[in-house]
């Protein structure tokens, strides 16, 4: 047993360390986080940038118009169904400024997007155009799941959508081990050749991220 | 005695027994993610077979014996009497772990409560104890469950600590705390924490994980040096307003204390976190007494969701959908448990089930001893009609009464008076046969009252069916049918003055031309 337990741990670090070394990209600030299909995992990746003491504007379900608007997003401000927080830092990036990196929390929740009156179709839609915008502008986009296997659903569920509308079109993906069981994510990653961090949990994402924005 | 409501409306409403185990040493228990906001399609199978394909890959030593429990969205009462109710009440946002570090979820815990717990106290410890070591939250936040047994009843509270735990942190994976309720009052959780503050040098009266205080000073919900004393619900979970200053929203915690104690004229304007965590009631309460409040929709008061013209010609209370009442519309079932000291926990423990909206349903009881429950309980969801759900029958006799509600609703408390309180009133005769088997043998009282309530639930079922097909004939065109006397006319309560004169003034608001 504790042959089995050394190799495991041995087998975890190599992987980290190898995924460090080779596939960490770069970022820049500012960035937007948001949520592809509204669960809770935005909660944990805004945790997880403030651990990792990055400044960072949120929204819940920008529009590709927000987004364009940058640091401040338009001075829109939360609603029923509508969240959002600046916590950029105006000094270095003041209002207007082009956000350079969004990162998404993909995890579906009927819950979540029957609050902010969104439907799986109207999300999918939202997201796309988001993305088609990011593409327009430059904006480097950071996929993370890390909602684990039992939050994934089956082929073509909820879940299994919102990663379609986001992952292959990310320019880094971060994922939990638990996420990625079936090497979903290493699969989208490879055919489409973009780097891939994998994490045994959410705690080890704000390291990650304090590499990439280094 | 406690009482819970299961109202997302579109969860699953599934019922099985499970029956008691042994284990051989060595054996281990499978840890499965279980969301309480979920349906599992009956097409695929039963909930408790589909959900372990969300196996947590935690397995966690079984113990000897595991005691047998009915089974519903949570684990609600065991063959020991320990029974549970449930409230979601919420956290800090920073303290929620939707991560898969956390390994047991509310529902699977109570499972395991239910499996290993001969109290509430041991039920609450062993919750309590697994949470902090395997992690608590993924699918829930802070949530309540009061435990009971027949000596006590506690309000547990449990909350995850955020989504950067792991294991390996040696700390506790969740922050508990658990108060008891003195045996000659009552106390109520509608979605809010209620414990204020805590005295752990009493033992008998406080519990809580080693963390309870210091992970709130540790994140800045609580400062020592503030001169305030510990308050739990407020660190961890601050809930603001009053039942009138949320237009209604939260006026249920105000208006259950207003129902118990109407002596003690408690105010709708007080702060929420205000008010005490229990109090005595003004007479002593009744199973009908709770059955009645679990249907109260606040008549008669500011809150009211017909006054005016908000439900319509017909006094519909669902229409207006502004305040919360403690009876709302979208009920999968409510409970009512009964721990009763003096009798052998098989016939001591009773739990009544209620599918659908209490307003237009019927309680029925299962005793904590029972091998069963009816096939009809462990099948249906919300999207397929089955009459061979039981839970369709209640829906569909709740449909009925809607169009024309203030009528209907007359012909529904008939049917509970003939189906509900004649069964709360048969109880002590249904004891006293079952205490005489047990004497003898407690295998055959164990027969005894599975087939007195499974046949009761089948005859109660199907004169919901019955009650439903009933209301389309006799309100059938918004009319009224008398089938006896095969005559037809209008039914008395429809198109009151008071309404039509509603409708004349929204005519002249809304079509000022046709003044």
């Amino acid at each position: 047993m504790r042959r089995t337990t050394l190799c495991l741990i041995m087998g975890i670090a190599f992987l980290a360390g190898g995924l460090f070394s080779q596939n960490v990209p770069k970022a820049e600030m500012p960035v937007l986080t948001t949520s592809a299909g509204q669960s809770p995992d935005v909660e944990t990746l805004n945790i997880v940038m403030e651990e990792a003491s990055l400044a960072y504007d949120y929204c819940d379900v920008p529009t590709a118009e927000m987004l364009g608007t940058g640091v401040g997003l338009g001075g829109k401000e939360s609603g029923p169904g509508f969240h959002i927080e600046i916590k950029s830092d105006l000094a270095k990036f003041p209002k207007g400024t082009s956000y350079k990196t969004i990162v998404f929390a993909i995890g579906a929740s009927l819950k979540g997007m029957g609050a902010s009156g969104l439907t799986l179709e109207s999300e999918e839609a939202r997201l796309k155009s988001i993305i088609d915008t990011c593409k327009q502008k430059k904006i480097f986009i950071i996929a993370v799941h890390i909602g684990g296997e039992s939050k994934r659903g089956a082929p073509k569920s909820d879940n299994e959508r919102m990663i379609d509308a986001v992952a292959p079109y990310a320019d880094y993906l971060i994922v939990t081990k638990d996420s990625n069981k079936d090497g979903r994510f290493t699969t989208i990653a490879k055919n489409k050749n973009i780097p891939i961090s994998e994490v045994e949990y959410a705690l080890g994402v704000v390291d990650i991220l304090k590499q990439v924005f280094n | 005695m406690t009482t819970h409501t299961c109202d997302c409306g579109i969860c699953d409403w599934t019922w099985r027994h499970v029956p008691a185990a042994d284990h051989k040493p060595g054996e281990m228990r499978k840890i499965y993610h279980i969301s309480q906001y979920k349906t599992w399609p009956p097409a695929e199978g039963l909930k408790w077979d589909l959900y372990k394909k969300d196996f947590t890959g935690t397995e966690i030593t079984e113990v000897p014996h595991t005691y047998s429990y009915h089974h519903g969205m949570f684990g609600y009462m065991n063959e020991k009497q320990v029974a549970i109710g449930e409230s979601t009440i919420g956290t800090q946002r920073k303290m929620i772990n939707a991560t898969p570090s956390a390994v047991l979820d509310l529902s699977m815990l109570t499972l395991l409560g239910m499996e290993r717990g001969g109290t509430a106290r041991e039920a609450i410890k062993i919750m309590g104890e697994l949470a902090e070591k395997y992690g608590y939250g993924f699918n829930d936040d802070g949530e309540m469950l009061a435990v009971s047994d027949p000596n006590e009843v506690w309000i547990f509270e449990i909350m995850p600590v955020g989504p950067l735990w792991t294991p390996q942190s040696g700390k506790p994976g969740a922050i508990w705390c658990a108060q008891r309720v003195p045996d000659d009052q009552v106390s109520v959780c509608p979605n809010e924490s209620r414990i204020g503050e805590i005295d752990l040098g009493k033992p008998d009266y406080f519990m809580a994980s080693p963390n309870v205080i210091s992970y709130a000073v540790d994140n800045g919900y609580y400062d020592p040096k503030s001169g305030k004393p510990f308050s739990w619900k407020r660190a961890y979970s601050p809930a603001e307003g009053s039942a009138v200053s949320t237009d209604g929203r939260r006026q249920r915690l105000w208006r259950f204390f207003n129902l118990v104690a109407p002596s003690q004229t408690f105010n709708p304007e007080t702060p929420n976190m205000d008010f005490p965590f229990s109090i005595k009631p003004d007479k002593k309460l009744s199973v009908e007494d709770i059955m009645a409040i679990t249907r109260d929709k606040s008549k008669g008061t500011r809150f009211d969701t017909t006054s005016g013209i908000r439900g319509g010609p017909f006094q519909n209370p669902n229409y207006y959908r502004n305040t919360r009442t403690i009876c709302v519309s979208n009920v999968e079932y409510t409970t009512l448990t009964q721990c009763r000291r003096g009798l052998p926990d098989s016939i001591g423990g009773i739990i009544w089930i209620s599918f659908g909206p209490q307003d237009t349903a019927c309680y029925m009881p299962f005793y904590a001893g029972i091998s069963e429950m009816p096939k009809s309980f462990a099948v249906g969801d919300h999207w397929t009609l089955n009459r061979d759900s039981a839970r369709w029958a209640f829906d569909y006799t709740d449909f009925h009464v809607q169009p024309v509600y203030n009528a209907a609703i007359e012909d529904v408390k008939e049917a509970q008076a003939k189906y509900e309180a004649a069964v709360v009133a048969r109880i002590p005769e249904i004891d006293k046969q079952a205490l005489d088997l047990y004497n003898k043998k407690p295998a055959k009282a164990v027969q005894f009252l599975t087939g007195f309530c499974l046949n009761n639930a089948q005859t109660v079922i199907k004169a919901w069916w019955d009650l439903g097909d009933q209301l389309l004939v006799k309100y059938n065109h918004l009319a009224f049918y008398d089938s006896q006397k095969r005559t037809a006319g209008r039914i008395k309560t429809a198109s009151p003055p008071w309404w039509i004169k509603a409708v004349k003034a929204m005519v002249v608001l809304l079509e000022p031309d046709k003044k």
